[in-house]
């Protein structure tokens, strides 16, 4: 009794936990929803889940508004400007993939109540990612977005390869996460504490680089590269794409990818702030994965995988700024977080275009795609401005993440950084081959099995479409937009 | 202290070989029954270290219900009982090679690091009561999210696993 | 002689890179899932062990996190398990190929 009574309720900042508590709210509701109506629940589902992810937003932007850094815990859970900026980010990917997913769930004889519960929950998980600034924190809240995604995975449950495609991506996300826990272990061990910027300062008085320290950060970032799907820890990536559902995969591609860039960005820039291992691993991680990637992507015949290997190369762009952390810090977070902005709209548009065209081909090859010109110009004239901007060629939006990485690159010079800034450049061309031969398949060659209906786009993937094709555009017109959200999105603790 | 040592050489020895044969045996319930062995070890290890909220938990999660999933998942799924089952992977050397290779370096950086420290005699006890308000005052929201999490679970592995 | 915390890290390392191997080695998924819980085990050892030897919670705090989302884990991977063993009996993961890397 005594122990009870000594126990002080934590001061709780209701206002900034408000867009995640919006989030929970609604998926309590699609629960319950789904136990009382069970099937003629059906319909509107996707429409609750939807405008519950719309609803998140709205706290978002009077925190936004606000503009106060809100730190609770002792700086364990923190609502700063970049994890608003983050959450906003995810909130709008989620809602695009649910508008993905209507009809493509709905059509296929999917469990459909259970698979909005399940997404609301992994997008859960991403806010709660953005905020953490603490070990525990931050692996609750990767456990929260990952083991709900495992299950999407293999949600076709008829078809063989989505099972394989969520086991695959089971077995390595929890070995992942057993490797990455080790290095959490090492690292409290050494720095007896496992909030972030108690764990910078420690390492900070603990000068000399020792082998514990460099096995401890070294494990906890590879459990990230996992999760990025970062080679050579990429194996799972290109089959559990193709395995499974659509949507799913671009759940994954985009929204769980950029999950784990935030959870790498909070631990370089707070947590190991500065430690000799960083710059050289993710140097070398960048250069393997835009390369493999791209080499491999040159190969595909299926436009799933295909995508697949691009996203892992695109990964590897993002990485880059890692690698310059040290000499640029501020211009690396923003040519970060540029990148993954404007990835999130480019990626899904692509995979929107996959999902509409495989609508009527039933099949993801990529012969499917020839002739589109033909018999669909508007969704051939919206794929080439996605893959442009993938390519990175203006005006569509990719030139401007393009541009922030060389910019970093430079603001850090040295040798290193300009043999890094070659290898970019490499890619960027080699990227340039297979999204021409994507192109000259849908505008030269003759139509997939002389088939010419034209596609209906259903109203849902239409305005997914439209969203991603307006802010892909609007990105590379007015690069000041996104670069306004690069801008803001400081972490609290860098002007320490 | 001599009681303590002879308890944890003990303990350690029946861990590492369970651990060793769970890996190795070609018979799967023996490998479940192995685990058990090893995750009762480790409960005692916790009371060795004073840590009685994990030592319980340890029996009541890992062995109580990890386990029982366990044996659950090799019945459902009809595993082969007995030899009939396939080792290993093709290219099994080179990942035992690279493991263990790692292995070492983790070993000697530890030793190297932390092999004079002395576990601290005498400190503070933390007592069950002082977990729970660790994890309902600073992890607050850590809690929340694993009740999340387990919801989600259930959920999804019950249309996984249904019959349809 | 005294028990020192390099003794339990040691035993805990051990655990985690038994279960290491083991999960690279070994193919039956049940196993392999077994192999991820040895490693959890020895980074819950770790974490006690230093917990102790620092003198502060944060550690046992962390076990138990570990502890409830192990228990996650391990439903939703025999929920997947079931799924696959159930249309094809008897697989390893070495026969889940109709997804070649």
């Amino acid at each position: 009794m005594e122990a009870l009574l000594a126990f002080t309720r934590p001061p709780l900042d209701w206002h900034a936990l408000a867009p995640e508590l919006t989030l929970l709210a609604v998926g309590t509701i699609l629960t319950l929803v789904d136990i009382i109506w069970d099937e003629k629940s059906k319909q509107v589902m996707p429409t609750l889940a939807g405008v519950g992810l719309l609803a998140g937003l709205v706290p978002i932007l009077t925190l936004a508004l606000d503009g106060t850094d809100r730190a609770m815990f002792g700086g364990a859970y923190m609502v700063d400007d970049f994890a608003l900026v983050m959450k906003a980010l995810f909130l709008i990917v989620g809602y695009i993939i649910v508008l993905m997913s209507v009809d493509y769930i709905r059509d296929g004889d999917y469990y459909e109540n259970e698979y909005y519960t399940l997404m609301l929950t992994s997008l859960l998980g991403m806010l709660m990612m953005a905020s953490s600034r603490d070990l525990i924190s931050v692996f609750v809240a990767l456990e929260l977005l990952s083991i709900p995604a495992y299950m999407m995975a293999a949600w076709r449950k008829g078809g063989r390869r989505s099972n394989e495609a969520g086991l695959k991506y089971y077995l390595m996300g929890v070995f992942a996460s057993a490797i990455m826990l080790y290095g959490m272990s090492l690292i409290y061990g050494l720095t007896g504490s496992t909030s972030f910027s108690s764990i910078a300062s420690a390492m900070a008085l603990n000068d000399g680089v020792t082998a514990m320290s460099i096995l401890g950060v070294l494990f906890v970032l590879i459990g990230f590269a996992f999760k990025v799907s970062a080679v050579p820890f990429h194996n799972w990536a290109p089959d559990t794409y193709e395995g499974a559902p659509t949507p799913v995969t671009a759940f994954l591609a985009v929204a769980s990818k950029a999950a784990g860039m935030v959870a790498l960005i909070q631990l370089v820039f707070v947590a190991f702030d500065n430690h000799e291992v960083i710059q050289p691993f993710f140097w070398l991680i960048a250069a393997l994965t835009m390369t493999v990637g791209n080499l491999i992507a040159l190969r595909q015949t299926n436009i799933v995988r295909l995508l697949a290997y691009s996203g892992i190369a695109q990964g590897g762009f993002m990485l880059v700024p890692f690698a310059v952390a040290g000499q640029a810090s501020e211009r690396a977070l923003q040519a970060i977080v540029i990148y993954l902005i404007i990835y999130a709209f480019m990626n899904l548009g692509a995979f929107s275009v996959v999902l509409a065209v495989s609508r009527k081909t039933r099949s993801g090859e990529l012969e499917s795609f020839g002739g589109l010109f033909q018999y669909a110009p508007g969704l051939a004239v919206a794929m080439t401005i996605f893959l442009a901007a993938l390519a990175g060629i203006p005006p569509a939006g990719g030139w401007f993440a393009k541009f922030g990485l060389f910019r970093a690159l430079l603001d850090a010079g040295g040798a290193w950084a300009a043999t890094l800034g070659v290898v970019v450049a490499i890619n960027t061309v080699i990227a340039f081959a297979y999204y021409a031969r994507v192109l000259g398949q849908m505008w030269f060659q003759p139509i997939h099995e002389g088939d010419e209906r034209p596609i209906k786009l259903t109203s849902a993937l239409g305005s997914a479409l439209v969203i991603a094709l307006v802010a892909t555009m609007a990105f590379g017109i007015l690069p000041g937009l996104v670069g306004h959200f690069g801008e803001v999105a400081v972490l609290s603790t860098l002007g320490r | 202290m001599v009681a303590q040592n002879i308890a944890f050489g003990i303990i350690s020895g029946i861990v590492v070989f369970s651990a060793l044969r769970m890996v190795t045996t070609r018979n799967i319930v023996h490998s479940a029954l192995f685990l058990v062995a090893v995750l009762a070890g480790l409960s005692g290890q916790y009371v060795l270290l004073a840590a009685e909220f994990v030592a319980t938990t340890q029996v009541l999660v890992y062995i109580g219900a990890v386990m029982v999933l366990f044996l659950f998942g090799i019945m459902l799924t009809k595993a082969p009982i007995g030899k009939s089952m396939e080792m290993t992977g093709t290219q099994w050397p080179i990942a035992a090679g690279v493991a263990l290779m790692l292995g070492a370096v983790i070993l000697y950086s530890l030793i190297d690091q932390f092999g004079s420290d002395r576990l601290t005699e005498g400190g503070k006890i933390y007592r069950t009561a002082d977990v729970g308000d660790e994890v309902f005052s600073t992890y607050i929201i850590p809690f929340e999210a694993i009740s999340v999490l387990l919801l989600a679970a259930l959920i999804g592995a019950i249309v996984l696993a249904r019959k349809d | 002689m005294i028990v020192t915390t390099s003794w339990y890290l040691v035993l805990g390392a051990l655990l985690f890179i038994i279960g290491g191997v083991g999960l690279l080695v070994r193919r039956n998924p049940l196993i392999m899932l077994m192999c991820v819980e040895l490693m959890l085990n020895g980074v819950n050892l770790s974490f006690v062990a230093f917990s102790k030897a620092l003198g502060d919670i944060g550690g046992q705090t962390v076990v138990f996190f570990v502890l409830v989302v192990a228990a996650a884990e391990v439903v939703v991977g025999l929920g997947l398990i079931v799924a696959i063993l159930r249309r094809a009996p008897g697989s390893t993961a070495d026969d889940l190929s109709v997804l070649k890397g």
